[in-house]
C-alpha cells in the first residue's frame, strides 16, 4: 500500500498491522522522504474488545478473567490492580493476611522477570539478531512452567483475588524457583555478549531514538524509558505497595535515553527481579492464611467510591481508575496504561527524522503494547 | 491444474496386478496413511505427491492477531522449535500459505485478515486458536469482536483453549497436516467456489468496505 | 494533601473534596473552573503530568463525569480533579495546549462518550472504532448485548439457562433454598 505524491516526493508508508517487525496488532502509518521518515500517526483499535463496556457488565468476582487479558506478556499486574482497587473501596484491604501480600509480590515480580526476558529478545529480534530472541524466550519459558506450578496457567493466571490470592505456594516451590533463576542467571553472561557485546546492536542503538529529557514529566512518561534518561522514577519505590517498601533495591537508571539505554535498564532489572524474588522467597512466611475471609460474590456490593490505583509493570506506570456506584457491577474502569502515552503521543512526535529501519527497534525499545491502548 | 484426488480409472491394458511398477516402496507413511497396495493413476499419485510436500512446508504467515501470538514464541523459539516439522514464519502473505488467527477479531482487524488471507497464494489453510474464534469465548457480548470466524473465511483447523498451550498447537499442525495430506484440507477451494456466500457475510458485519472486489 | 486542598478552595471557591489515600486526593468543582485550575495546578504548584483523563456516565443523574488525574513527580501526589457536565450536548474545555498527550485522551472520550472538546485537533477522527453508526458504545444506555444479537451471528448452542428458574422446574421451588 504505498502512494507517491508527486508535489512532496514523499512515499506514504503503513508499517503494520501485518508486519513482523510491529510489537503487536496496530499500525503506523508513516511518510518517507527517501529513507527518513518525516512523519507518522499511530492507528489502533485492531484489538479493541472493549473490555471497560464489558467489565460494567459483570459482577466483580467475574471481571478477573477480563482484566488479565488486557496485557498478555504481563497479566498479574492487571489482576493485581483491580484487586487493590476494590480492596481499597470496599475496606477489605486491612483483612488481606501478611503471607497474601507476600505471594502477590512474589507473582508480580516473577511477571515482571518474565515480561523483561521476552523484550530484551525483541531488542535484539528487531534489529535482526536472531539467536538472542531464542534463548530469551526459552528462558522466560522456565518463568513460565513456576508460573504454571503455581497457578495451573501458563499465560492467564487469574491468580490473584480479593482479599488474597486463590492457592498457597506449592510444597517446594522455594527450592525449584531458585533452580529456575540460577539456569536464568548462568545464560545472562552469554546473551550479555550476544546483545550487548554485539557490534550491529550497539551501532544501532546508541544515540538512536533519544527522548528529549524536557517532554518527562509533561507526556507523563515512566518505566524504563523515564528512567533511561537517569531519572529514577520507579512506583515500587515511590509509592510502595504490598511489600515492595520492606525489600532492598535500588531504582535501576541509565545516561543516555536511546534504545541502548533503555535496554541496558532492562538487562539490569532482570538481575534486580531476580535479586527480588529471591529476597521474597527467604522472607515468605511459612504458615499462615492466603487469603481473607470473603463475602458471598454473588451478592457483594461496594460502597460509592473512585480511586485510582498503580503499579510498575515492565512498560511502566500502570494504573486503574476505578468507580464504583453501590451496587452489585462496577460502574467504570478506566485502565492507564503505559503504552497510551508511549505508543502514541510520544512515538508520533520521536518519529520525524527517525531512519525507516530504526522503526521496529524504537517501538520494541518503548514497549508499545496496543491492547493497553485501545482496552 | 487439478489437485483433487481422482477416483482411479480401472487400466486400460496397463500393467498386471502383480509387477505393480507405479507402487511406492516402503509402507503409507510416505505418501499419506490411506495409501493402498494397488496401482494408483498418475493423477492421484501426482496429488499425492503434492500433497505431501504442501504438508510438510507449512509457512506461517507472521501476523499476529490477537493474544495467541504469545504462544507462538515459544512455538517458533528453541524449546518447542516448530521448524523441525517444516513450519517456519515468514514475513509477508506471498510468501506464506498457513494463516493463523490467533483469537478474536475486532471487526477492524477482520478486515485486514481478509485482505492479507486474499494475497496469499492457493493452496492456503487457516488455523484458527482460542475459543473466541469458535463461538465468541469471553467476548461474546463485546459489540467489537466477531463470534463465529467460519462464517467470514473457511477455517480448516479449530484449536480450542483460552490460550491453547504450545502443545495443543502443535497437535492442531499435525492434524492439519494429516488433513493435507488426505486432501481433505481445501477451505480454499471452498472459499473461491463460494466466494458470494463469505463477501455477502463479510459486508454485513463490516460497515465500511473498500476492499478490491475480486473476479477469480 | 490538605493544604493544596485548603488553597485550592480558597482560590476557586466551594468545592468537594476527600482524601482518599496519603498520596491521593480527590477534588470535584464546577466545569467552568476546571480548567482555570488545572492551568494553575501545572504553572505554579508542580502538578505537570496529565496521568490521564477520562470520562463516566451517571445516566441517572444526566451527567458525564470527567477526572483529569494529575500527577506531582517531584512529592509523587496525584490530584484527581473530577468536573460534571450535562449530559445532553456534552463539550467541555480542552486541554491539549496544556499537555500534548490530552489529544489523544480528548479523542478517545469524543469517540467513546460523545463528548465533544471544541478546539482540540483530531476531534471526529476515529481512533478505535471504524465504521461505527450507533450511538457512541461507552454510554450506558448503549446495549452490547443488543448489538450483538442484532449484528453479530453467533454458533448455535449458546442458551442461556436461568439458574433459578431451571432449579425450580426440576426441583420445585423448594429445590433453592437461598431466599
Amino acid at each position: 500500500m504505498t502512494e507517491t505524491r508527486e508535489r512532496s516526493k514523499e512515499v506514504q508508508i503503513w508499517f503494520g498491522p501485518q508486519h513482523p517487525g510491529i510489537t503487536g496488532n496496530m499500525s503506523v502509518q508513516t511518510w518517507l522522504d527517501g529513507d527518513t521518515l518525516t512523519r507518522g500517526i499511530t492507528h489502533v483499535g485492531y484489538l479493541h474488545r472493549a473490555f471497560e463496556k464489558l467489565m460494567e457488565r459483570r459482577l466483580y468476582i467475574q471481571s478477573f478473567p477480563i482484566v488479565c487479558r488486557i496485557c498478555v506478556p504481563e497479566p498479574d499486574t492487571n489482576e493485581w490492580l483491580l484487586a487493590s482497587a476494590l480492596e481499597e473501596l470496599s475496606g477489605l484491604d486491612r483483612e488481606v493476611p501478611e503471607k497474601a501480600r507476600w505471594i502477590r509480590t512474589l507473582v508480580l515480580e516473577m511477571s515482571r522477570l518474565g515480561a523483561m526476558l521476552m523484550v530484551l529478545g525483541g531488542h535484539a529480534g528487531s534489529m535482526g539478531l536472531g539467536p538472542a530472541p531464542q534463548w530469551m524466550i526459552a528462558l522466560r519459558d522456565l518463568v513460565l512452567d513456576r508460573f504454571e506450578e503455581l497457578t495451573g496457567g501458563r499465560v492467564y493466571h487469574m491468580y490473584i483475588v480479593y482479599g488474597g490470592v486463590r492457592r498457597d505456594l506449592p510444597e517446594g516451590f522455594a527450592e525449584r524457583m531458585e533452580q529456575t533463576l540460577k539456569t536464568i542467571e548462568s545464560k545472562l553472561p552469554l546473551i550479555d555478549d550476544v546483545i550487548f557485546g554485539s557490534a550491529v546492536f550497539r551501532k544501532r542503538a546508541m544515540g538512536v531514538g533519544v527522548v528529549p529529557r524536557e517532554w518527562a514529566f509533561e507526556m507523563g512518561i515512566s518505566g524504563p524509558v523515564i528512567r533511561a534518561m537517569g531519572i529514577p522514577k520507579d512506583v515500587r519505590k515511590d509509592e510502595p505497595y504490598e511489600k515492595y517498601a520492606e525489600l532492598d533495591f535500588d531504582v535501576v537508571t541509565e545516561e543516555g535515553s536511546d534504545i541502548f539505554a533503555r535496554a541496558m535498564v532492562r538487562r539490569r532489572e532482570i538481575q534486580q527481579s531476580i535479586d527480588l524474588i529471591r529476597q521474597i522467597l527467604a522472607r515468605m512466611p511459612k504458615e499462615g492464611p492466603y487469603c481473607a475471609e470473603l463475602p458471598n460474590m454473588l451478592e457483594w456490593t461496594i460502597p460509592v467510591g473512585q480511586t485510582y490505583v498503580r503499579a510498575e509493570s515492565s512498560r511502566g506506570e500502570m494504573g486503574y481508575y476505578v468507580v464504583t456506584d453501590g451496587s452489585k457491577k462496577l460502574r467504570r474502569v478506566h485502565v492507564r496504561g503505559p503504552s497510551y502515552v508511549h505508543g502514541v503521543s510520544l512515538l508520533e512526535r520521536l518519529i520525524p527524522g527517525t531512519n525507516i529501519a530504526d522503526l521496529a527497534p524504537l517501538m520494541v525499545s518503548l514497549q508499545v503494547c496496543p491492547p493497553e491502548i485501545e482496552r | 491444474m487439478d489437485d483433487k484426488i481422482v477416483k482411479p480409472e480401472p487400466p486400460l491394458g496397463g500393467p498386471p496386478q502383480g509387477s505393480r511398477p507405479h507402487a511406492p516402496v516402503g509402507d503409507g507413511c510416505f505418501l499419506g496413511e490411506e495409501m493402498k497396495p494397488q496401482a494408483p493413476s498418475y493423477k492421484e499419485a501426482l496429488a499425492r505427491i503434492k500433497n505431501w510436500f504442501r504438508a510438510n512446508s507449512l509457512w506461517v504467515m507472521a501476523y499476529g492477531t490477537g493474544c495467541g501470538a504469545i504462544e507462538l514464541r515459544p512455538l517458533a523459539t528453541a524449546r518447542f522449535d516448530m521448524e523441525r516439522l517444516g513450519i517456519a514464519m515468514r514475513p509477508t502473505p506471498r510468501q506464506s500459505n498457513v494463516l493463523i488467527v490467533s483469537g478474536y477479531l475486532a471487526v477492524k482487524s477482520l478486515k485486514r485478515v481478509i485482505r492479507s488471507y486474499e494475497q496469499m497464494p492457493s493452496p492456503k489453510w487457516i488455523v484458527a486458536l482460542g475459543s473466541c474464534t469458535i463461538n465468541g469465548g469471553m467476548y461474546w457480548d463485546s459489540y467489537n469482536t466477531i463470534n463465529r470466524l467460519d462464517l467470514y473465511l473457511p477455517v480448516d483447523v479449530y484449536i480450542n483453549g483460552c490460550m491453547p498451550r504450545p502443545e495443543a498447537l502443535v497437535a492442531g499442525f499435525q492434524e492439519l497436516m494429516r488433513r493435507i495430506k488426505k486432501g481433505e484440507a481445501d477451505g480454499w477451494r471452498h472459499y473461491m467456489e463460494n466466494l458470494d456466500w463469505y463477501k455477502e457475510n463479510q459486508k454485513k458485519i463490516i460497515t465500511d468496505w473498500d476492499l478490491p472486489e475480486y473476479n477469480w | 494533601m490538605k493544604e493544596i486542598l485548603k488553597e485550592i478552595e480558597e482560590r476557586f471557591g466551594p468545592i468537594w473534596e476527600r482524601v482518599q489515600r496519603p498520596k491521593l486526593a480527590q477534588v470535584g468543582i464546577e466545569p467552568a473552573k476546571a480548567v482555570p485550575l488545572l492551568t494553575w495546578l501545572k504553572e505554579h504548584r508542580g502538578y505537570v503530568t496529565l496521568v490521564h483523563l477520562s470520562a463516566v456516565d451517571w445516566i441517572e443523574q444526566g451527567e458525564f463525569q470527567l477526572t483529569w488525574l494529575l500527577g506531582n513527580p517531584e512529592t509523587e501526589e496525584r490530584l484527581m480533579i473530577c468536573s460534571r457536565i450535562d449530559r445532553e450536548n456534552p463539550a467541555a474545555e480542552t486541554v491539549s495546549g496544556l499537555w500534548p498527550q490530552a489529544v489523544t485522551y480528548e479523542q478517545e472520550i469524543n469517540e467513546m462518550f460523545g463528548v465533544s472538546f471544541p478546539g482540540s485537533p483530531r476531534q471526529g477522527v476515529p481512533f478505535i472504532l471504524e465504521g461505527w453508526k450507533d450511538i457512541p458504545p461507552m454510554r450506558r444506555d448503549f446495549d452490547t448485548v443488543a448489538f450483538v444479537e442484532k449484528h453479530i451471528p453467533g454458533r448455535e448452542g449458546r442458551k442461556h439457562i436461568d439458574t433459578r428458574t431451571y432449579i425450580g422446574e426440576k426441583f420445585g421451588e423448594k429445590g433453592y433454598l437461598h431466599d
